[in-house]
């Protein structure tokens, strides 16, 4: 299926991306000319509502095409100028971060108390935006460098939003300084892989590896091996603590817990999967079939299940909602890790397929967990005891929510935990598939406890003569939404898999469709 | 000679980074953190220069003065000049690391004003998590 595209189409990554950073440092300007709340969050909203409509798009284009969609920035042909290179792997996650996001900025409207910063609070979840969306779209990894750079930043000062929270400053302070300094260990990988390879493009690189001759840059220089292996040492480093993986998790509950409860749903949704993406892109897109491949995906792996067990351990003894639903991130991401690490195309399945599950799903629950919390005053689980079932509106999505996380079979997550261990058995891994089961079932019983606590229990007495003004509908519409989407995704697993799942997972493994098509870019211009 | 110092050079990089990085995890001060942070930023970028340098005895700076060159001086003109990547990643790093510093610093101050310190064991301890050891 050979497409022509419209320039227009042609230009979309580059534009989404680019538009978003405008747009994004338009705001203050706006604030300073109207100082109308309303101006600002109806700005916001058609800002991130148009950025959702073109990653749809960009998504539609890619599936129309048939092969990944490539832009490059002031027409510079690939290995010297920076690329923008779609496949459908980044294209589905665009599509989830950008919907999330829309949802997120919706949520925002409600639940935000007006203060004299909230502008800056909308411009920097839109930089968020343009910082994730340029990392996934991406085909350059110092421009990955520079993106991962601009969540960074923004997510660091929307942790420590409350600047009088003392918890909420230390959190954000832990964060910056290790998120910094991992950072910087991307950085140094950068320097190697240059030094050995002479590329910053990632077709060039992966063409580099795996021994494919690419024009313009010169051969390798030195051993690759040493260069390769240095890269990704520190490449791991990184992108393990920007995804949580079990040495550099520590950051996380602090975090996650002190942020506004909007941040906490972006940077657990979101924000972690961009680790998890950039991963599973230069240890399957770039090094292909290859020993380093090979080495990496064995240390996901282990990281993984180590990843799996103290996040379930952590959730049991939480006694904060905030951190016990950030712990649970540790726990997921441990999941995708072994999906990641497996190596079969059923196991990136998986993987792929909880990524998405998890983004919803933990976002649904961060949010309405907000609302709940809002309510009483206290994130203390005790304390909330029965408000579930004193506020059914918010108490039906927390309940679904909680269920899917949990793995209660007609939900997303029991889906995509369910392929999971398919590929973990269908790879003859049994007693490691047996392993993976305890730490699900430790977290089972922690998201048991919670359910019956906040949506079982009758209520307290204090909480019993709360009225129902705190609810309010801008906040309701995303949780419901999403808990519409958690339903949808776990029933209709049948058609979503081969439509979207298996061919965005199979895309992600497929080196030389990746470095055909910047290629064949080349010599078109 | 130049082999001597280039391996002096670069053993002298990778052990200052080793320093910076034990001091972000090691120093309780969070002002001394910063400074170990910005360093290993800076030996980081010190490093990707001292690649794209030549080891010739008058390296020329990355601009073709010729119009219309000839293949061959292209040729001699890439193996005399300077590369020119690392010093666009290095002002793109630097900047970044200004705006990382800046932030860190700003939090600092927002620390100290909240828990009247900077020692990181004693933010700990003033937070209720950890004791006085």
């Amino acid at each position: 299926m050979v497409m022509n595209l419209s320039l227009i189409d042609q230009g979309l990554p580059g534009f989404i991306v680019l538009g978003l950073t405008a747009s994004a440092f338009l705001l203050p300007l706006i604030h300073y000319l109207v100082r109308r709340r309303w101006v600002i969050e109806l700005y916001s909203l058609l800002v991130s509502g148009a950025a959702c409509t073109l990653s749809w798009r960009i998504l539609g284009l890619v599936r129309a095409m048939g092969k990944p969609l490539v832009y490059s920035f002031g027409g510079w042909p690939p290995p010297l100028g920076i690329i923008y290179v779609v496949d459908l792997f980044s294209g589905l996650l665009g599509v989830v971060v950008s919907s999330i996001m829309f949802l997120v900025i919706v949520y925002s409207i409600g639940y935000m108390p007006g203060d004299r910063r909230l502008y800056l609070f909308y411009t920097l979840l839109l930089v968020v935006e343009a910082g994730m969306l340029g990392c996934l779209y991406t085909g350059d990894f110092f421009n990955l460098f520079v993106m991962l750079e601009v969540i960074s930043i923004s997510s660091y000062i929307l942790v420590a939003y409350y600047r009088g929270d003392r918890v909420a400053v230390e959190a954000s302070m832990k964060y910056a300084m290790y998120g910094a300094l991992a950072t910087t260990m991307y950085f140094t990988a950068i320097v190697f892989a240059y030094g050995s390879t002479g590329t910053l493009n990632m077709a060039d690189l992966a063409a580099k590896i795996q021994g494919i001759e690419f024009p313009i840059t010169n051969g390798v220089f030195g051993n690759l091996h040493y260069g390769i292996l240095l890269f990704t040492a520190l490449m791991l480093w990184a992108f393990t603590f920007k995804a949580a993986l079990f040495p550099n998790h520590f950051w996380l509950p602090d975090a996650h817990a002190a942020a506004p409860t909007p941040v906490s749903a972006l940077l657990s949704g979101l924000v972690v999967k961009i680790g998890v993406y950039a991963i599973a892109r230069f240890i399957y897109t770039i090094y292909g079939v290859s020993w380093i491949n090979q080495l990496s995906t064995q240390i996901i792996l282990i990281l993984g299940f180590i990843s799996a067990y103290i996040g379930a351990i952590l959730m049991i003894i939480q006694s904060d909602l905030k951190k016990f639903i950030a712990c649970s991130t540790i726990l997921n991401i441990g999941y995708i890790g072994v999906g990641l690490g497996i190596g079969t195309s059923l196991g990136l399945a998986a993987s792929t397929y909880h990524i998405v599950n998890h983004a919803i799903s933990k976002a649904l629950l961060f949010l309405s967990a907000g609302l709940l919390i809002k309510i009483v005053g206290s994130r203390n689980i005790a304390s909330l005891q029965g408000l579930g079932r004193r506020y059914p509106v918010i108490g039906i999505p927390f309940a679904i929510a909680l269920l899917s996380l949990a793995g209660i079979p007609p939900l997303n997550i029991f889906m995509s935990k369910f392929l999971l261990y398919m590929a973990l058995i269908g790879s003859n891994n049994i007693p490691l598939a047996l392993i993976l089961l305890i730490p699900s079932i430790i977290s089972f019983t922690a998201y048991t406890r919670i359910f019956y606590t906040i949506c079982i229990k009758p209520p307290l007495e204090s909480n019993r003569n709360i009225g129902h003004s705190l609810l309010n509908i801008p906040s309701s519409i995303p949780i419901y939404l999403l808990a519409i989407t958690c339903i949808l995704l776990g029933i209709g697993i049948d058609y979503i898999l081969p439509l979207i799942i298996m061919p965005a997972s199979n895309i992600l493994a497929n080196t030389s469709i990746y470095i055909n098509t910047v290629l064949n870019y080349m010599k078109m211009i | 000679m130049i082999e001597y110092l280039i391996l002096y050079l670069y053993t002298s990089l990778f052990i200052i980074f080793a320093i910076a990085v034990y001091g972000v995890v090691v120093k309780p001060n969070i002002i001394k953190k910063i400074i170990a942070l910005s360093i290993a930023g800076d030996t980081a970028n010190t490093l990707i220069i001292f690649l794209g340098y030549r080891l010739i005895e008058y390296p020329k700076p990355p601009v073709l003065p010729t119009l219309n060159p000839s293949r061959g001086e292209i040729n001699s003109f890439v193996k005399e000049a300077v590369d020119p990547i690392p010093q666009a990643l290095v002002i793109t790093a630097i900047v970044i690391n200004l705006a990382v510093v800046a932030f860190l610093v700003f939090l600092s101050i927002q620390l100290y004003k909240l828990y009247g310190t900077l020692d990181h064991r004693k933010i700990l301890v003033r937070r209720g998590v950890g004791s006085e050891a």
